[in-house]
């Protein structure tokens, strides 16, 4: 069983704390995206799994065997760097044998001969075996990191941005490359990005990081769809939610406003009553509405047309930016029109305007 | 002529580094040349007067004396000691020097601090208490006791160095071998040293520059003939009568030239870059 468990574990560097006591479990065979923005604790997490640093208080498991305090080389994980970190001296070949030279007792030379050229096959990289790291692509370069990763069968795999020095047709091939090894090999995978959209298409479960805690863990669905605060609903999505401060008015059928906007929200289950509150809606839950009172009148101020998808930057009468995002075959704006739109009610959230924490 | 004025003020900066390299050249070879040169005159004419660059008749009876003489014997011993001090002196120095640059522990700049400080210390200052502690553990005459006093005086500059050369390294490959399931040490053996060959070349030849042309510590160490290393044999043809000038000179070329040999073929290891290829970014 190859779960990992953090319980309870911080990390501080002097007067920063890295990380505040974080609780994660990660189930077996799972893919887990540690993700956040720089400096939000998702690296420190993973280097306190691989044994790189060293945690302050806590405690970390993988299956049943405390690791939090082994040296790197007893944890049994395997690791690609973002940088690679391939061996410059070694060739290709080498380079994928040498976790096996580690084991003890030491395999055969036949054994890790073989070993080495099965992955290699696997990967597309059999014909670069005797060439050295400085004589391959980026992208083989990436591909001799992941066999030699591979090749020692871990119990649990740790990627630590592994797509972001290649470019954007190559990475996208490989998050495809990545999701199909994982169905091969099952293992445990936790993967470090800070790229939002990596960390959904690729996972099973999500932890959004920022500022050293942990704000949510989910699977990419949930995530997107029900954010924890504004800093998961504004850092996950491609392009940035709309947030709207406002007071909520009445009882049973709410009603949200914002200066001259009012905004119908129907019934409402609130967690905590609160009357400020920040209304926050994805671009495509921004629709353009057919019958003028029910919305909103806005201003277009830009259009971007990006292939299967039109973006609309509009400007409320408040001054407010709203971005939508809609289907150029069906809708078709020009600059310095004005249009009525409206927010799918079903896809509002509500957040505390102190604590931004969701409320709905 | 060329009349841009830019390419004349730069041609006449380049005539002018010429010059000056020239004589900075000629300068530091000359003795070496006229050491050279009168090694292989015969003994009357080493100081003819007035002196000619040119010998008349060439001969190598300097360099037979100088051989039979146990000359080799005393070349050996130089090697030996030389060359195990390059070991001791590179094993314990990179593994200091990995030390202090990758793991964090209390006192490890004042260590630093203090290792860059005794190299500060001259050698000479220390002469008579190093010999009165070698005579009492009674290493004084002996190979073993020019070796740990190399060792010891030449372990800071290749702490230094290597430590310098260590913090280049990307850490992620060391990291990546330690994950890899290598120990410390062996990620050392098998991932930082291989990858600080030119830091190791350079320190290795600091270690033999030392250990090979030592004399004072030498003569001050031993005295019997078997343990005599070269550079203190050289002195002996300083005699009591007068300077035996051909040996003399014939003994200083030799000593240079394994040196010299070392040097040129090690060149090629000061060029960097082996590093190029292995991590991105």
């Amino acid at each position: 069983m190859a779960t990992v468990t953090f319980r309870n574990v911080s990390k501080r560097y002097g007067a920063i704390t890295a990380l505040d006591s974080l609780d994660l479990e990660i189930g077996d065979g799972e893919f887990v995206s540690l993700l956040g923005p720089s400096g939000s604790g998702k690296s420190t997490t993973l280097n306190l799994l691989a044994g790189l640093i060293s945690a302050d208080s806590g405690t970390i498991h993988i299956g049943e065997r405390e690791i939090t305090h082994l040296p790197p080389e007893q944890r049994d994980l395997a690791m690609v760097f973002q940088n690679y970190a391939l061996y410059p001296h070694m060739t290709v070949a080498e380079n994928i044998a040498f976790p096996l030279e580690a084991r003890k007792p030491r395999p055969g030379k036949d054994a890790i001969a073989r070993n080495v050229s099965l992955v290699a096959e696997t990967l597309g990289i059999g014909n670069l075996l005797a060439r050295y790291p400085k004589e391959i692509s980026g992208g083989q370069q990436q591909r001799v990191a992941l066999g030699r990763a591979m090749v020692r069968d871990p119990r649990v795999f740790l990627l630590d941005e592994p797509l972001s020095n290649l470019d954007a047709r190559l990475r996208v091939r490989m998050r495809r490359d990545l999701k199909e090894l994982h169905r091969q090999i099952g293992s445990t995978i936790v993967y470090v990005t800070h790229d939002q959209s990596e960390a959904m298409t690729l996972s099973d479960r999500v932890a959004v990081f920022a500022h050293g805690q942990l704000q949510q863990v989910a699977p990419p669905r949930e995530i997107y769809e029900n954010p924890v605060n504004t800093f998961v609903a504004n850092f996950v999505g491609d392009r940035e939610t709309n947030f709207l401060d406002g007071i909520l008015e009445g009882e049973k059928d709410m009603l949200f406003r914002s200066g001259s906007a009012v905004i119908k929200l129907g019934t409402q289950r609130l967690k905590n009553a609160s009357q400020k509150v920040t209304l926050g809606v994805r671009p495509e839950a921004v629709t353009i509405s057919r019958n003028a009172d029910d919305g909103m009148c806005a201003e277009v101020i830009m259009t971007e047309l990006a292939g299967a998808e039109l973006f609309v930057y509009l400007r409320l009468i408040s001054g407010q930016e709203i971005g939508m995002r809609c289907d150029p075959r069906e809708v078709s704006l020009v600059t310095g029109e004005t249009v009525s739109i409206r927010f799918d009610p079903h896809q509002i959230h509500l957040f505390d305007q102190e604590s931004g924490q969701n409320i709905a | 002529m060329n009349r841009n004025p830019y390419m004349r003020l730069a041609l006449r900066r380049a005539a002018l580094r010429t010059v000056v390299n020239t004589v900075i050249v000629l300068f530091a070879l000359a003795p070496i040349a006229w050491g050279v040169v009168s090694s292989l005159k015969p003994a009357n004419q080493i100081l003819e007067v007035p002196p000619r660059f040119i010998p008349q008749d060439v001969t190598l009876e300097h360099y037979e004396r100088v051989i039979g003489d146990k000359g080799l014997l005393f070349l050996g011993n130089s090697a030996l000691v030389s060359a195990i001090t390059i070991v001791f002196a590179l094993t314990i120095g990179s593994i200091a020097a990995y030390a202090i640059a990758r793991y964090e522990f209390s006192g490890r700049r004042i260590l630093m601090i203090f290792t860059i400080g005794v190299m500060s210390i001259p050698i000479a200052s220390l002469l008579i208490p190093t010999f009165t502690l070698l005579s009492v553990v009674g290493l004084i005459n002996t190979h073993v006791g020019l070796i740990l006093l190399y060792t010891a005086y030449q372990l800071p500059i290749v702490i230094w160095m290597l430590y310098g050369y260590f913090l280049s390294l990307p850490i992620e490959v060391e990291q990546a071998a330690r994950i890899d399931g290598h120990t410390a040490l062996g990620t050392l053996r098998r991932v930082v040293l291989p990858l600080s060959k030119p830091a190791l070349v350079a320190a290795a030849l600091f270690v033999l520059v030392f250990s090979w042309n030592d004399f004072v510590v030498a003569v001050t160490m031993t005295s019997s003939e078997s343990v005599r290393t070269f550079p203190v044999a050289v002195y002996f043809y300083l005699g009591f009568y007068g300077r035996e000038w051909g040996p003399l000179l014939a003994s200083a070329v030799i000593s240079i030239i394994p040196i010299t040999a070392i040097f040129i073929i090690l060149q090629r290891y000061f060029i960097s870059g082996l590093t190029g290829g292995g991590v991105k970014g």
